[in-house]
């Protein structure tokens, strides 16, 4: 063997689970950072719009629910690469190969960094498009009290509002694919049959 | 050797030793995971750049709605260019399948297709991340400020959509040198390579 190479380039050495147990924790991480900064800036939205349009609050729950759908991502991920990492043989020899712990960590990275630029992206975006529903909604009620010709009631209805609610659940959706992206990959890398040793 | 390399039992033989001391395997499945999460992350990134803006702007003026969800679809195709990358990156790396006996790599393991592949991959996935971060934020800004534009005066959406075609074009160069870079890296997977 050519002597530039470093000695004892094992295909199992006893220190690839590292790699592979990091995967799964990076994996689960991120993820939920994401999940959690998502569901904290749809939040505050969803709160602020509250106060005006009580009405519009169980529709505007779907940023929330896709915020948390990122994290349910992580979850499987970790646990799927979690459980294809195994121990030592009965002898003591390494089983779990350097190929395995490197994608395993891969597919950890990729679901997880995915899934935490989804939720920010979720949140930030999701912030805005529920404040804008309820300003749009107040302002459209604003309109119909004052065009009202005999005493306002309090049925005035949020007009077009809906409509600005349907282009910000399509940015929404667009944002929680990117997280739904990373979770493909991750499963197709963790998929492909992995090198493990054993005693010869 | 030069006479000035340190001969400590610390010391390393020079970059030659700490960059072959990683495997290729994990060179390789680092340029995946950059690829696909940095291609990402510019997308989330110009995506919640427009489209805070669109709907910002759409509340005073509702036409501009459907029309500007084209800078999103933009920022949306850069992630794709990171998923298509990963999954030919992945159908390139192949497990050591016939090459080991008893732990460790056999005498005709062919190292330097090896390591070239662990580098080329690495590198490959790098040019479609970084690029795409660039792209995708440029998309972001951009989608921006042309849903902004067009709020005002709808005149200037097809100009300002332009721009933003420029901005995408850079993610395409990424994933095209990703590939050109991609397609010579061969991982052996059995003795006869």
């Amino acid at each position: 063997m050519n002597e530039n190479y470093v000695a004892g380039f094992d295909a199992c050495p006893t220190w690839s689970p590292v790699l592979g147990y990091a995967g799964a924790a990076i994996c689960i991480i991120f993820a939920n950072w994401g999940a959690a900064v998502g569901t904290w800036k749809c939040g505050l939205g969803l709160c602020g719009m509250g106060i005006n349009h009580p009405n519009g609050i169980i529709k505007n729950l779907i940023g929330i629910i896709m915020a948390g759908v990122l994290g349910i991502f992580g979850l499987i991920v970790a646990i799927i690469l979690g459980g294809g990492i195994t121990g030592p043989d009965e002898n003591g020899m390494a089983t779990y190969s350097q190929f395995n712990g490197w994608s395993d960590l891969a597919a950890g990275v990729c679901c997880g960094a995915t899934c935490l630029a989804a939720g920010y992206a979720t949140g930030i975006a999701g912030e805005t498009s529920i404040l804008a529903v309820g300003v749009r909604a107040m302002g459209n009620k604003h309109r119909q009290s004052r065009g009202a010709p005999g005493g306002a009631g309090d049925d005035f209805d949020e007009g077009d509002a809906s409509k600005l609610y349907i282009a910000g659940v399509t940015i929404l959706s667009f944002a929680g694919a990117l997280g739904l992206y990373g979770f493909i990959v991750a499963l197709i890398i963790a998929s492909t049959p992995g090198y493990y040793c054993s005693a010869d | 050797m030069s006479s000035s390399s340190c001969t400590g039992e610390y010391c390393n033989a020079g970059w030659s030793e700490v960059l072959t001391s990683m495997s290729p395997y994990g060179w390789g499945s680092m340029g995946l995971a950059f690829g696909l999460s940095l291609s990402v992350i510019g997308a989330a990134w110009g995506i919640f750049l427009t489209g805070s803006s669109l709907v910002g702007a759409a509340v005073k003026s509702p036409r501009i709605r459907s029309k500007n969800l084209i800078s999103v679809i933009f920022c949306e195709a850069t992630a794709i260019y990171g998923v298509i990358m990963a999954i030919v990156l992945n159908g390139l790396m192949k497990k050591p399948e016939g090459g080991i006996e008893n732990g460790s790599f056999t005498d005709e393991w062919n190292w330097s297709s090896f390591y070239f592949a662990g580098y080329g991959v690495f590198s490959s996935g790098l040019s479609v991340g970084l690029t795409n971060v660039a792209s995708g934020v440029a998309v972001g800004i951009a989608g921006s400020s042309c849903a902004l534009a067009d709020a005002q005066d709808s005149s200037l959406f097809v100009k300002i959509l332009i721009v933003e075609i420029f901005a995408s074009a850079l993610g395409i160069f990424g994933i095209i040198v990703g590939i050109i870079q991609s397609n010579s890296c061969q991982f052996p997977y059995d003795v006869a390579n």
